[in-house]
């Protein structure tokens, strides 16, 4: 799947036709970039909306720099096993895509470079970097790890309610419901009707019902995974409500909710089959283009619901850092890559192709809310979000795939919810135990 | 003397062969049992560390394991008996005269589900089977049963595939042994008694048996082998109502990164397969 | 059986063209919802007259690069395949024409290699690979494909091998022929239809196979269905495209297997009814 670009020879030329050169002082990324004309970067993107943005907008970095950037893409569920075995076996990627929950594993087995190696060396480091215009909960959530930063902020999500206001209308409600309890009690029973289903949470056996059905109910309700102790802590009154609201809000699901994924909720959503759904900012183009969707001129966002212990919104998304396999040359053309990407001055344009940048002074013009009308919702969200929404530690990826089959079995009602908390509380801090959290050996840090 | 032949002769001709099967499939076998017999995550390479037969005693112990290695066999005890059921019926009518060009239209047919890419087949039954955009469902005269999220459907549409896939296989075979009956002996047979059943049960069933026996041993192997079509259709969901046990290996191993508990769990299927492999062609191939 | 009564072949008629339809069916919904638009191949309930477009089919193959990985598929199976063949004939002549201790242990190790799980080897191979620096080249699923062609080549050429009289061998003998010779110019040429078969399904479970390509490739030596089963799990569910992949990868398989549907019964049937 390799871009079209300009041979490594034809570049060097431009280099000198344009006289790149010349330009003396001042940092420009033509000459930055000039030492790793022709060096390839291998990087995993996935099959979303922020990726296929910038894969539009690629061409120009590849001209200006010459570098050129190889995409390897890979559904989400699959982009973890792939980044993992690549970097065991010490293989081509030269960029980590990095999911929020991945940091602390990725980070641990050090994989990945923290920005300083780039940012202290002047030829590379743009001076417009500007890293405090990153939300600082997304650069240290999405990219920093034990007070670190490794990745700049790339495809960044926060959790939205979607809502279908020609469905809502019809029904009698001139807006969203503010709490998840309303929105079980009013506005379940009054959308669900007529083959059609007032909600829809994705809740498949996979990342999806870690992040999106899990811990989007325990949160709200005062829950939380783990307690200050690092032991599990979803028998609590709070987290074992969060997961009885959840199997009661289940009567205002389609059927088989628990083999939804993102792309099946969405199109649920695109085809006015649910009213509402609470998905991540990222699928906001989905469902607002017409080739894509029925429903596109229904569609508002609202903030998340609140629960008893107030708004918390699913915080997830991704950053991009360089690898550790990568050699010199590489390191150097990623990391200009990966500035590039996340740069102020693209910002604007990622967000007009899909993207959804987590750059301050991107949504600083008002009347950007026009056109994408998430954009104040998500502001909102990431003030102030829940970085531990999921732990971020080493040990996620084990934990997430009991939380997945636990997490089923409770929905599906082969388990208990107190039965199933209790059986993946004992799984969870067996893997803890395990890493050596409990003896010590590791700080509580997630 | 026939057959003897010097060592280097043998070796020459077999060595190759065995040289490169050991390599290919030895090789890695010795590797999982080092790995099953460590603490052995992808994800904690520093921490590795022998650990005897911890993995084994956890998949032993591990009901997960079990429910899926039974999930497996109930696959088994329910598809087959189907396919051989549907595969028999299909190799008797085919078996009968006449319609030959329909019939030859029909045993070509046979050959196209079993030629399909199995992975393919999993892509076009979450197509065919979605709930609302299906066309089973609305075949089904719009019923609106919800197939891929239900656990009780998906296992359904499983073994539909499964039997959709491997009926024509069976029935090949089967009117391969009905063909060898002797015309004559079947003829006289049937002069004899008007019940089909009859003729089935003591004239043809004869030989039927070392086709069946193949059938066995075959839709065994590849039901514990079974990953590619449930991979693309279901992933083992709704829940894990349709993770069968490779399904199940491939998500520990991977998904997980707990190369060390996958590669016992490996190895104690391939201590399945072979206890079964061995005693199936002991006890029904008497050849070599 | 000339003077059978008439009736029964409109019953039989009946079933033979429900079967046929049952086996035929998928194939006909696979190619038709390959050629709907996105919003067309979600409708509900499903078109069954639409307006066709081939927009899936260009995407697939010029965008997305199915076309590489088609390749991909055909030079690893064409590969393996001839392999196979070389290493597991004259495996098979000695097992089904010399006597030596143990024969029966060699022919059930390499025969209980085709019941052997993929996921069981996958792990190792994966880390042997990488160790190697063998991933993602095609050399890596040459190989390890032939842990299901080997078995297959010697399981139905041994027995094809058997068929071949044994008073052929021993007149060439008596001319002072080495043994390759009697295999080569007596043996194969009349167990030829028993290669051809074993080649046949040796290429076929090759192009379909997935696990190995998912896990050991990742670009270069990417295969077919391993690149349709990228396309899940996106954001848009392009049910179109993934048929449209599909049909590319099952259409010359089964044209394959049509044209060799005599030998590919053969094959099956071979050591089933004997």
């Amino acid at each position: 799947m390799k871009l079209n670009r300009l041979p490594a020879a034809a570049a060097a030329a431009a280099i000198f036709a344009t006289g790149a050169l010349a330009d003396g002082h001042g940092w420009s990324l033509k000459k930055a970039a000039e030492p790793y004309a022709g060096t390839t970067v291998d990087v995993v993107f996935l099959l979303r909306p922020g990726y296929e943005a910038i894969e539009a907008m690629l061409p120009a970095f590849e001209e200006e720099t010459g570098i050129n950037i190889n995409i390897i893409k890979h559904p989400y569920e699959n982009a973890l096993g792939e980044q993992v075995r690549d970097f065991v076996a010490g293989g081509d990627l030269d960029i980590a895509l990095i999911d929020l929950v991945w940091i602390g594993n990725f980070a641990e087995n050090e994989w990945i470079l923290p920005i300083d190696e780039f940012t202290s060396n002047e030829a590379l480091v743009d001076p417009d970097l500007d890293i405090d215009d990153f939300f600082p909960l997304v650069l240290n959530a999405f990219g920093g790890w034990n007070g670190t930063i490794y990745g700049l902020p790339f495809d960044n999500y926060s959790g939205l309610l979607f809502y279908n206001t020609c469905i809502l209308e019809e029904a009698g409600f001139d807006g969203p419901p503010q709490t998840w309890q309303e929105l079980k009690d009013v506005y379940g029973p009054a959308l669900t009707k007529d083959g059609k289903h007032a909600f829809a949470l994705q809740s498949k056996r996979n990342e999806t019902q870690s992040a999106d059905s899990f811990a989007r109910v325990i949160w709200p309700f005062g829950g939380s995974f783990l307690d200050e102790n690092f032991r599990s802590n979803l028998l609590s009154e709070e987290s074992q409500a969060g997961l009885m609201f959840r199997q009661d809000l289940m009567q205002y699901m389609p059927d088989g909710i628990v083999a939804y994924d993102h792309a099946e909720t969405v199109n649920a959503f695109a085809q006015g089959d649910v009213a509402m759904i609470t998905e991540w900012s990222a699928f906001y183009s989905t469902v607002v283009s017409p080739e894509t969707s029925k429903v596109a001129d229904c569609v508002a966002i609202a903030p998340e619901p609140t629960g008893p212990a107030g708004r918390k919104p699913a915080l997830g998304g991704f950053s991009l850092a360089v690898a550790a396999q990568a050699d010199d040359d590489e390191r150097a053309a990623a990391w200009l890559f990966i500035q590039w990407a996340t740069s102020k001055a693209n910002a604007g344009e990622y967000l007009e192709r899909g993207g959804v940048p987590a750059r301050v002074s991107a949504y600083a013009d008002p009347a950007l809310a026009e056109t994408f009308k998430f954009i104040p919702a998500l502001v909102e969200s990431w003030q102030d979000g829940v970085p531990e929404f999921r732990p971020r530690f080493a040990e996620w990826p084990e934990i997430t795939e009991i939380v997945q089959e636990w997490g089923s079995k409770i929905m599906l009602g082969e388990v208990s919810t107190e039965e199933g908390a209790r059986i993946l509380g004992e799984r969870m801090e067996a893997v803890l135990e395990e890493a050596g959290y409990y003896s010590g050996d590791k700080p509580l840090a997630q | 003397m026939r057959g003897k032949v010097s060592r280097k002769t043998i070796f020459a001709f077999i060595g190759p062969a065995v040289i490169g099967l050991a390599l290919v499939g030895i090789a890695p076998l010795a590797y999982a049992i080092w790995t099953s017999l460590h603490f052995f995550n992808l994800t904690k390479l520093r921490k590795v560390k022998f650990i005897g037969l911890d993995n084994y005693g956890s998949v032993l112990s591990d009901p997960v394991f079990w429910e899926a290695m039974g999930r497996t066999f109930f696959l088994l005890g329910t598809a087959l008996p189907l396919q051989i059921a549907f595969g028999l019926c299909i190799s008797l009518v085919l078996h009968q005269p006449g319609l030959s060009l329909l019939k030859s239209l029909t045993r070509l047919s046979l050959v196209l589900p079993m030629a399909t890419t199995y992975a393919v087949v999993g892509l076009l039954g979450q197509v065919m089977f979605n709930q609302k955009f299906g066309v089973v469902n609305q075949l089904l005269g719009g019923a609106g049963i919800n197939w891929i999220g239900d656990p009780t459907n998906a296992f359904a549409m499983i073994i539909f595939w499964d039997v959709w896939q491997w009926t024509p296989f069976v029935a090949l075979v089967l009117l391969a042994g009905l063909t060898m009956v002797p015309g004559e002996v079947e003829e006289a047979a049937r002069l004899e008694t008007k019940k089909k059943w009859i003729v089935l049960r003591h004239v043809q069933l004869p030989f039927l048996v070392p086709g069946l026996v193949a059938i066995l041993i075959l839709r065994t192997a590849d039901t514990l082998k079974l990953f590619d079509m449930v991979f693309t259709l279901t992933r083992g969901g709704p829940g894990a109502s349709t993770e069968f046990i490779s399904l199940m290996i491939q998500r520990v191993g991977f998904r997980g990164f707990d190369q060390g508990l996958a590669s016992a769990q490996a190895i104690i299927l391939l201590i399945i397969t072979i206890v079964l492999a061995q005693v199936y062609i002991r006890v029904f191939y008497k050849e070599v | 059986m000339a003077g059978r009564p008439r009736k029964p072949l409109w019953g039989q008629a009946a079933v033979l063209i429900a079967i046929l339809l049952l086996c035929v069916f998928p194939f006909y919904w696979m190619v038709t919802t390959s050629l709907k638009t996105h919003i067309v191949a979600l409708e509900a309930p499903p078109a069954w007259l639409f307006e066709p477009t081939i927009e899936n089919y260009r995407e697939a193959l010029f965008e997305d690069g199915v076309f590489k990985t088609l390749a991909n598929s055909l030079i690893i199976a064409v590969c393996t395949t001839a392999l196979a063949l070389a290493l597991g004939v004259p495996a098979a002549f000695a097992l089904a024409r010399f006597e030596f201790r143990g024969k029966r242990d060699l022919w059930f190790w390499f025969i209980t290699n085709r019941m052997v799980s993929p996921i069981v080897l996958a792990l190792p191979f994966f880390l042997i690979a990488r160790n190697l620096g063998l991933l993602d080249k095609h050399i890596t699923l040459i190989l390890i494909y032939l842990t299901f062609n080997l078995p297959i080549v010697i399981w139905i050429v041994t027995d094809q091998f058997r068929g071949v009289p044994y008073d052929l061998d021993e007149a060439a003998r008596l001319e002072g022929a080495s043994q390759f010779r009697i295999m080569r110019s007596i043996c194969l040429p009349l167990a030829m239809p028993g290669v051809a078969v074993s080649a046949i399904f040796a290429f076929i479970f090759s192009w379909n196979e997935l696990m190995f390509g998912l896990i050991l490739t990742r670009n270069d030596a990417k295969t077919a269905p391993a690149m349709a089963v990228s396309f899940m799990e996106g954001y848009n569910l392009p049910y179109g495209k993934i048929m449209a992949t599909s049909t590319l990868i099952v259409v010359p398989v089964l044209i394959f297997a049509l044209l060799a549907s005599k030998q590919l019964v053969r094959g099956l049937t071979m050591g089933a009814v004997k």
